[in-house]
């Protein structure tokens, strides 16, 4: 007894093929979609131990970002501060309970944590927001000082009140600026200026300056591989 | 991804626990660490705060950055510092400088302000940072009762010394006798005399398996005192070395290394000549350019001839051809000392007997050297009373023996049983670094601080006061010696108060702080350095003159020699427990994680065996069992044993029979007695029928008659050496030993127009010390593998030694090669990676991209020089038990640590260029001529490594490329290699240089036409045929004899 | 109804004027579909079941070892430094080698007309295909870390437009072996749909007539198909054709593109080439000599087919012995010291034993097929065949590990050394592969019935009546 085909069977034929190629189109499409570095880098928001918010600090009280990141021109890490540098203002009532002056939100619970590092010596464990992979190798001074603006990796930092990464920080990013850096450079003056609006055009500011401090940024692998 | 680890190190950096650790304010409170907590407890508690980076979150990695509450002044987070200090190895004090990273020490280098070293390093010195991080340290005092042990708090232990010095202040320190492991620190002398004072019933004895007694004895015979002699090799036109490693072990090794090898240029009117008269191939005979190999009893008499022909009047003729070498050399070293009056050093290595080294103070004080090329400098150290120890504790004992260091149950001659003798002590107390196997039969051990975690001093070689600062807080329950002493004494225990008191004492002008602190900063106090000496010569009896060294030894067993040697990676055994130096393979027998009996080709025939045969050696009674090594060069009739091997209280690493880890080697101390501390004669070589794989680096195997003769054509093509006449005459005779046809690519070549990062080697200066490799495994991470894969040749250093034989087999010569990855423009490498993680960079780096690699391997084969490296296993894990994350904090943060399955090598130490490169952006300035300096080139004590920009003219390595004698290895090829070989000049005697035609016949036609390749590759072999005139056949020969 | 041959003939005679028939004994076709169904339809020998119980096992050793490879990591094997290939690369080219024979005899000989092919090509293309599975798995593990692997595909990884190195042989090897691997399966395919159909219509389970009848497309053997079949035939085997050539060449270049003595040498694509073919035809006579007594096929694959390819080895052999001679020649010829010692190495060094192994299985044997006896007695090919077969692997070891261990600076060579994992591995990829030919040959039609009707010699009535017509 054979078996064959019936003839009903045809009309299935071209709706197997439209599976077959629009269901290879469907996971091909997610998968790279789900890949891709905008969706899995960008939106890291972590909440942090002490509810600091730079939309305060660097936005409204307009503080520059290297008063409390100062090693970011000096060296690769763009330091957190430490409790030292939050005391200079809120600073907590001391021995005998007195407050000096100065002092702002001397008592507020949200710097609670604060108080108690600065007097037991015990570091804060502050969320780590923008994790670049560890093969890696990053240097903030570099950058800072050839006229790369914090906002083109860090974006608008002083309007937010919780700080999450807005770029991707992928290898195609890195390698978008590194090969056409001229849109990405600003006067060094300006570097922290977050708000910063260029009064001509981004390229040609930017290819001045780059004339100037002579910046042809490097491409190869050992640049950030070592 | 083992990867992960030094980032998650970095937050270690920043963790609370680890604050603590760094930070804590008082020394004592290391009592803060976790009571009853065993080092593996306390390890896991580490190793968890190490995992601390792998907490993961639903979407996102979450890492905790924990910043200091306060940072300390000038930290900047992640940029490293360097600090000078002062490190005792051995009883020798060395001025080094230490760069700190976040708090904590990666790494140790010379410090290039001072003459010791300019900068340089040894081995010893680059590995002593391991031991710092090594998790079997002792890490709290340890109790013995009962044959059980107990840890304790220093509350305990001090509860214990209190009670029992208070009973010595009563009896005026009666009963208690100290063995204290010589050191040269001013203030551990000062508190010593405190004691004595104290306690005048205490006895104080000095002990180290290697105090240099003979040295010492023979200037006392000589000068009626001790005196330490310095020697200027740039200027000296003769310099004959007698059973002696002048530019390697020598105390002074650096120095001198670094100074002859000034005095080796060819390009000078005056090339130093080195004459090596000794039993066992050391580093110095690798420079030399005669070598005679004697056996050690015969040597004192070469010398005695040597000053009766200097003596005589008549005549000095060439001896003549068919002499033996020994008579040949002989008659040339007399001839060359003659004619270079006050321009020659003679100088006697430890191992000969005082006569020897009082011999050799005369004859340079009759050829006029000293006060030229031979300084003399008083010698303030304290003599070795070890014996004077053995005679008062059989006569005596005593109710307390401590012991400050050192390990005399492992290295005392075996015929003293220490052992014993300390059982005549009711206590007895070891207070050292590494539990050893002294603490073994101690009812205390105390562990004492690593020199880099506490204050300290130390008297350098020419007398310069060296200060120690602590790089970082004691990580374990230790105490330095110096605080320990004072402790003893009940007074202050703050060592920098303590050093600083001496320091007052000693030198009056480091009383204003400033002046003490330009001290810690520079490391030492210039102006202390001492000043020359010129003793009265007394009268002694030298000696006596004899023949036997003039013929050729008879090999009879029983009659045979044998010589102990300090290990190139043990020392005398307190290295055992380091990974990197165990690991390191020997300059010359390129052994590694062993020691064996060392015997010339023509020693191992005669007693009918080869390679890796199990022997047993008996001397008088006394016998151990390893396997052979054959070693071209070797005396005749003599036998080398390292010394350091066997310890069975080493650690995990070394051997420690309690935790089950077999001892590393063979402890060669068993035969070694105290008559016969050096050498002796009599030995017994009897084959055990086992064999035994030595875990060797180069010549994996015995070689075979083809290979053999293979090696025979091309080492006159890699190595390329000629005569200083060859050189003169054809200065460019290395370009053109290799004749090829026009290099031409198939691709249009890319041009370098920005840096163009390059490399030389001279290999006239090189003398195979290793520094550089293991300086290369600090900085750039490089794994240890272990015995097993180094047997199955997987060893991972980036940096290779090469050494070949050449000439006969009992007299040869060698050469030695650095080799690494060459960056090659055309890298052959580059082209067959299907993944691109090996490409060129714009400067011409070959860089690796260990994140892009997936580990085909193509790379590798296609390498011609074979210098990449993989990582079959997952090597961290292997060499790292689970209670050693401690380890990871040697680790070098600005190097990737690499993962299984991954290729890597040598980058040129880029990140040092990427840091360098971006500190002269930031100032806006141009990158400095030398500014670079890679790790290898750094240590190199003989400046033969020079790394730079070869576009910037001003570059020594611009230079170097440009010398006459600057050739590329394998450049036939084509793969354009970035590294070029400077090449090797002998300066032979007249008497003994090879045969003129050879110089004459290759120099002539490489002198004719420029080697572009008018020569079929026909007569490229013809060619080599030449060249190994000058370079003779390799001397595996007697191996094939074997095969 | 009467049949050709009811009378024994000697197929082997050399006589251009009288061909000799490709089938012989009492057959017509109804007795040839039987022949070949019987295999499959009647009641599964035990011997069968012995067989497939060792060779599954083996073949779930092979995957437990490619597990622990995964998590050791590759230094589980021998390889070292400098043999940083070892025994995974010479499997890989033995046994794409092996995979050789079965498009050459489908494809080439059937654009050269010799009918001969139709007997043996089913079960060499399915040869083939087998052994390029095995071959596909080991550079696929080889690599260090294997979950990395799907970065050799040539796509823009991680939105960076970064491709894989074009220039690099290793991904030329992805290609060509992929593109091998494909064709020949569908080559293989294509040609048994009308025996499938068969199948179809003789299986008595319903099971099998629906797996059967799915496979067979609804083929109805109308002259239609039979038109179309035959043209896209055609078509495959002309586009088959250069691959047979292609894909050992390119695996060649893996070794001829490096620079190191004893691979860098051009002769190395003919030669691979023709090793191929060698070694794949001694793997089918290995296996057809027997398979052919088991399933009584000796009416279909005649003394003839065996002798023919018995002919083809000798020829190949010879040029492989050609090849060797070539290498020495080129290298003492060419100058080049470093590839004079690789071969000097090769046949006086540490190796020696492994290279006269290679040319007195490689050279020597396959010689005594000038002699007609052994041409025509299936137990002497046997032997010779596997001795092939061993030369053949240890061709690719001379060149691969020999080469290796001696290179350019004596400082770093050593001697290879495998692993009992390297040995087991090789061992248990035969499990594999035997595996998947037991099941074909239970389960598919093992001769290209259609096909071999085709070519059966015409029955005289038949030829009477048509001299009539």
């Amino acid at each position: 007894m054979r078996f064959n085909f019936p003839t009903w069977t045809n009309r299935f034929v071209p709706v197997l093929i439209v599976t077959i190629l629009g269901g290879a189109a469907y996971v091909g499409a997610v998968v790279f979609a789900a890949t891709d570095p905008q969706t899995l880098n960008i939106g890291h928001k972590p909440t942090q131990p002490v509810p600091f918010s730079h939309k305060t600090h660097a936005g409204r009280l307009k503080m520059d970002c290297r008063y409390c990141h100062n090693t970011v021109d000096k060296a690769a890490f763009a330091a957190i501060p430490p409790t030292a540098t939050c005391s200079n203002c809120h600073t907590g009532a001391d021995a005998n309970g007195s407050v000096s002056v100065s002092a702002v939100h001397s008592d507020s619970p949200n710097l609670a944590l604060v108080r108690q590092s600065q007097a037991t010596g015990e570091p804060i464990d502050w969320m780590k927001v923008h994790d670049l992979p560890d093969y890696v190798y990053f240097d903030h001074s570099a950058h800072v000082n050839s006229g790369v603006s914090c906002v083109s990796c860090h974006g608008r930092v002083d309007r937010m009140d919780v700080v999450e990464q807005v770029k991707t920080l992928s290898m195609t990013f890195c390698l978008d600026c590194h090969r056409n850096p001229d849109p990405h450079l600003r006067p060094l003056e300006h570097v922290t200026d977050l708000a910063w609006v260029p009064d001509e055009e981004p390229e040609v500011i930017g290819g001045r300056i780059r004339e100037e401090l002579n910046i042809n940024p490097r491409t190869n692998c050992s640049t950030c591989h070592r | 991804m083992s990867k992960t680890w030094y980032r998650s190190l970095r937050e270690l950096e920043n963790t609370a626990e680890f604050q603590e650790m760094l930070h804590r304010e008082f020394p004592e409170a290391a009592s803060e660490f976790p009571k009853g907590l065993s080092r593996r407890r306390w390890l896991q508690i580490m190793g968890s705060s190490l995992a601390l980076a792998g907490v993961s979150g639903c979407r996102f990695e979450a890492e905790t950055l924990a910043p200091f509450a306060t940072r300390p002044a000038n930290r900047i987070p992640g940029k490293t510092q360097q600090f000078n200090t002062t490190v005792e190895i051995a009883g020798q004090a060395r001025a080094l400088r230490a760069t700190s990273y976040d708090g904590r020490p990666i790494k140790l280098d010379g410090n290039p302000d001072h003459l010791s070293s300019g900068g340089a390093s040894d081995s010893y010195t680059q590995a002593t940072i391991l031991d710092l991080y090594d998790p079997d340290r002792g890490q709290t005092p340890i109790e013995s009762t009962g044959g059980s042990k107990f840890n304790r708090s220093w509350i305990e232990a001090d509860t214990f010394l209190t009670e029992q010095f208070s009973q010595f202040a009563g009896s005026k320190g009666d009963g208690l006798c100290v063995l204290a492991e010589s050191t040269s620190s001013p203030t551990a002398q000062r508190l010593k005399t405190a004691l004595q004072d104290k306690f005048p019933q205490m006895k104080w004895f000095d002990y180290s398996s290697l105090s240099p007694v003979n040295s010492r004895g023979g200037a006392t015979l000589a000068f009626g005192k001790p005196v330490r002699t310095e020697y200027d090799l740039e200027s000296a036109a003769v310099v004959v070395t007698i059973d002696s490693d002048l530019l390697g072990q020598h105390p002074e090794g650096l120095r001198n290394a670094r100074s002859f090898s000034r005095g080796r240029n060819p390009d000078s009117e005056q090339m130093t000549r080195l004459y090596a008269v000794e039993c066992e191939f050391t580093g110095t005979a690798v420079a030399a350019d005669h070598r005679v190999a004697l056996r050690p009893s015969q040597i004192a008499g070469f010398l005695a001839s040597v000053e009766q022909a200097l003596a005589s009047d008549e005549e000095t003729h060439a001896a003549d051809e068919s002499a033996p070498w020994s008579q040949q050399v002989f008659a040339a070293l007399v001839d060359d000392l003659k004619k270079h009056p006050g321009q020659s050093v003679i100088t006697v290595g430890e191992r000969q007997p005082v006569e020897v080294h009082a011999l050799a103070h005369r004859l340079n004080q009759k050829l006029g050297n000293v006060g030229k090329t031979v300084t003399l400098l008083p010698d303030e150290s304290s003599a070795d009373t070890f014996d004077e120890f053995v005679t008062h504790a059989e006569a005596n004992g005593g109710s307390m023996l401590l012991l400050l260091g050192g390990n005399p149950v492992y290295d005392s001659p075996a015929d003293v049983e220490v052992a014993e003798l300390m059982e005549k002590f009711e206590n007895r107390v070891h207070f050292a670094v590494y539990p050893n196997e002294t603490s073994a039969v101690c009812n205390w051990y105390l562990p004492m601080s690593h020199p880099l975690e506490c204050w300290s001093d130390a008297t350098l070689y020419d007398g310069t006061y060296g200060v120690a600062q602590p790089l970082i807080e004691p990580l374990f329950e230790s105490r330095s010696q110096i605080e320990f002493l004072a402790g003893l004494l009940g007074e202050e225990t703050d060592g920098l108060e303590l050093v600083r008191q001496t320091a007052r004492e000693l030198y009056p002008e480091l009383k204003s702080t400033r002046e003490w602190e330009r001290v810690v900063h520079n490391g030492f106090h210039a102006d202390s350095t001492a000043k020359p000496i010129t003793p009265e010569l007394q009268n002694f009896e030298g000696p006596a003159a004899s023949t036997e060294w003039q013929n050729p030894v008879e090999v009879t067993n029983g009659e045979l020699e044998v010589v102990f040697t300090t290990d190139s990676s043990v020392l005398d055994g307190r290295f055992a427990n380091n990974a990197w130096l165990q690991e390191l393979p020997h300059p010359l027998t390129k052994m590694t994680w062993s020691n064996a009996a060392i015997m010339s080709p023509k020693t191992a025939d005669a007693l009918g065996v080869k390679d890796d045969d199990v022997v047993r050696l008996e001397l008088d009674g006394r016998e151990i069992e390893l396997p052979v090594y054959v070693q071209p060069g070797q005396a005749t009739g003599s036998v080398a044993v390292a010394i350091g091997y066997g310890r069975t209280h080493a650690g995990l690493v070394g051997g420690d029979v309690e935790e089950g880890v077999a001892p590393v080697g063979v402890n060669a101390g068993v035969i070694r007695t105290a008559g016969n501390r050096y050498f002796a004669t009599g030995l017994k070589v009897s084959p055990t029928g086992r064999r035994e794989e030595l875990a060797v680096t180069q010549d994996h195997y015995a070689i075979d008659k083809v290979g053999l003769e293979e090696i025979h054509g091309r080492v006159g093509d890699l190595v390329r050496e000629g005569t200083l006449d060859e050189y003169r005459e054809h200065p460019e005779f290395a370009e053109h030993r290799v004749h090829h046809p026009p290099l031409e690519s198939l691709w249009t070549e890319v041009s370098y127009d920005g840096h163009a990062w390059g490399m030389a080697i001279d290999l006239n200066k090189c003398i195979g010390c290793n520094a550089c490799v293991v300086a290369c495994q600090s900085e750039n991470n490089v794994p240890v593998v272990g015995p097993d894969q180094v047997r199955a040749s997987r060893e991972m250093h980036w940096m290779k030694v090469d050494r070949y034989f050449t000439g006969d087999t009992e007299e040869p010569e060698v050469a030695t090669q650095p080799v690494t990855c060459q960056h090659c423009e055309n890298a052959p490498c580059e082209q067959v990676c299907p993944v691109a993680a090996t490409v060129h960079s714009n400067e011409g780096l070959n860089d690796m991209a260990y994140n892009r690699c997936i580990g085909t391997r193509y790379c590798g084969n296609n390498c011609p020089y074979k210098v990449r490296r993989f990582n079959f296993l997952d090597y961290r894990s292997e060499m790292e038990a689970a209670n050693r994350e401690l380890m990871n904090l040697v680790l070098n943060p600005e190097v990737t640590v690499r993962s299984r399955g991954v290729m890597e090598k040598c980058t040129y130490c880029v990140q040092r260029i990427q840091n360098t490169r971006i500190e002269a952006k930031n100032e806006r300035r141009p990158i400095g001529p030398n500014e670079i300096q890679t790790a290898c080139q750094q240590v190199c004590a003989s400046e033969a490594i020079v790394f730079g920009d070869l576009n910037n003219p001003e570059s020594d390595v611009a230079k170097a490329h440009a010398d006459a004698r600057a050739y590329g290895l394998l450049a036939e090829l084509n793969v354009k290699p970035r590294t070029k070989y400077l090449a090797r000049i002998r300066n032979p005697h007249p008497w003994l240089a090879p045969p003129v035609e050879s110089a004459h016949g290759h120099g002539g036609d490489g002198h004719g036409e420029e080697a572009h390749g008018e020569h079929a590759h026909a007569d490229e072999r013809h060619d080599a045929e030449v060249s190994h005139n000058s370079v003779p056949a390799p001397t595996q020969e007697l191996r094939e004899e074997q095969v | 109804m009467a049949t050709a041959l009811a009378a024994p003939v000697d197929t082997t005679i050399e006589d251009p004027t009288r061909r000799p028939p490709l089938v012989t004994g009492d057959h017509d076709y109804q007795s040839i579909t039987d022949t070949i169904h019987s295999i499959s339809e009647h009641k599964t020998p035990r011997a069968w079941y012995i067989a497939f119980a060792v060779s599954s096992t083996a073949t779930v050793t092979f995957f437990l070892l490619i597990g622990y490879l995964i998590y050791q990591g590759v230094g589980v094997w021998g390889n070292n430094n400098p043999v940083f290939w070892g025994w995974p690369i010479v499997n890989f080219v033995f046994w794409v080698g092996i995979g050789h024979a079965g498009t050459l005899i489908s494809a080439i000989l059937f654009l050269f007309r010799q009918n001969w092919r139709t007997s043996v090509n089913r079960f060499a293309e399915a040869m083939t295909i087998f052994a390029v599975v095995c071959a596909g798995i080991f550079p696929g593990i080889h690599v260090g870390r294997v979950w990395f692997a799907y970065w050799l595909a040539p796509y823009p990884a991680t939105r960076l437009d970064m491709w894989p190195n074009f220039r690099s042989p290793l991904l030329w090897d992805v290609f060509a072996v992929s593109t091998y691997a494909t064709v020949s399966l569908l080559f293989w395919y294509m040609g048994m749909i009308p025996d499938l159909a068969t199948f179809r219509d003789r299986s008595k389970s319903k099971i099998k007539q629906f797996v059967y009848g799915v496979f067979a497309l609804g083929w109805n053997g109308s002259a239609r198909h039979w038109h179309r079949y035959e043209k896209a035939y055609m078509l495959l085997a002309a586009l088959a054709t250069p691959l047979v050539l292609s894909v050992h060449t390119v695996v060649s270049f893996d070794f001829a593109v490096a620079q190191l003595p004893g691979w860098h040498a051009t002769i190395f694509p003919p030669y691979f080439v023709a090793g191929a073919v060698f070694s794949g035809f001694a793997m089918v006579i290995t296996l057809m000599v027997p398979a052919r007594k088991w399933f009584g096929l000796k009416d279909l694959v005649t003394l003839r087919h065996l002798e023919n390819m018995c002919k083809v080895i000798l020829a190949t052999g010879s040029m492989v012995g050609f090849a060797y001679a070539i290498e020495f020649f080129i290298a003492w010829y060419g100058g080049n010291p470093y590839e004079g010692f690789a071969f000097i190495n090769r046949a006086f060094g540490p190796y020696a034993w492994a290279y006269w192994t290679m040319v007195s299985c490689n050279v020597i044997a396959p010689q005594f097929f000038w002699i007609k006896k052994v041409r025509t007695t299936p137990w002497m090919m046997f032997i010779i065949c596997i001795f092939v077969n061993i030369g053949m692997w240890f061709e690719r070891f001379v060149i691969t590990v020999t080469s290796l261990s001696r290179d350019f600076l004596p400082s770093s060579w050593a001697y290879f050394k495998p692993t009992p994992i390297d040995m087991a591995m090789f061992a248990c990829s035969f499990g594999l592969f035997f595996t998947l030919f037991l099941l074909f040959c239970r389960y598919l039609p093992i001769v290209a019935m259609a096909e071999v009707k085709s070519v059966m010699p015409v029955p005289e009535s038949e030829a009477k009546n048509d001299t009539k017509a």
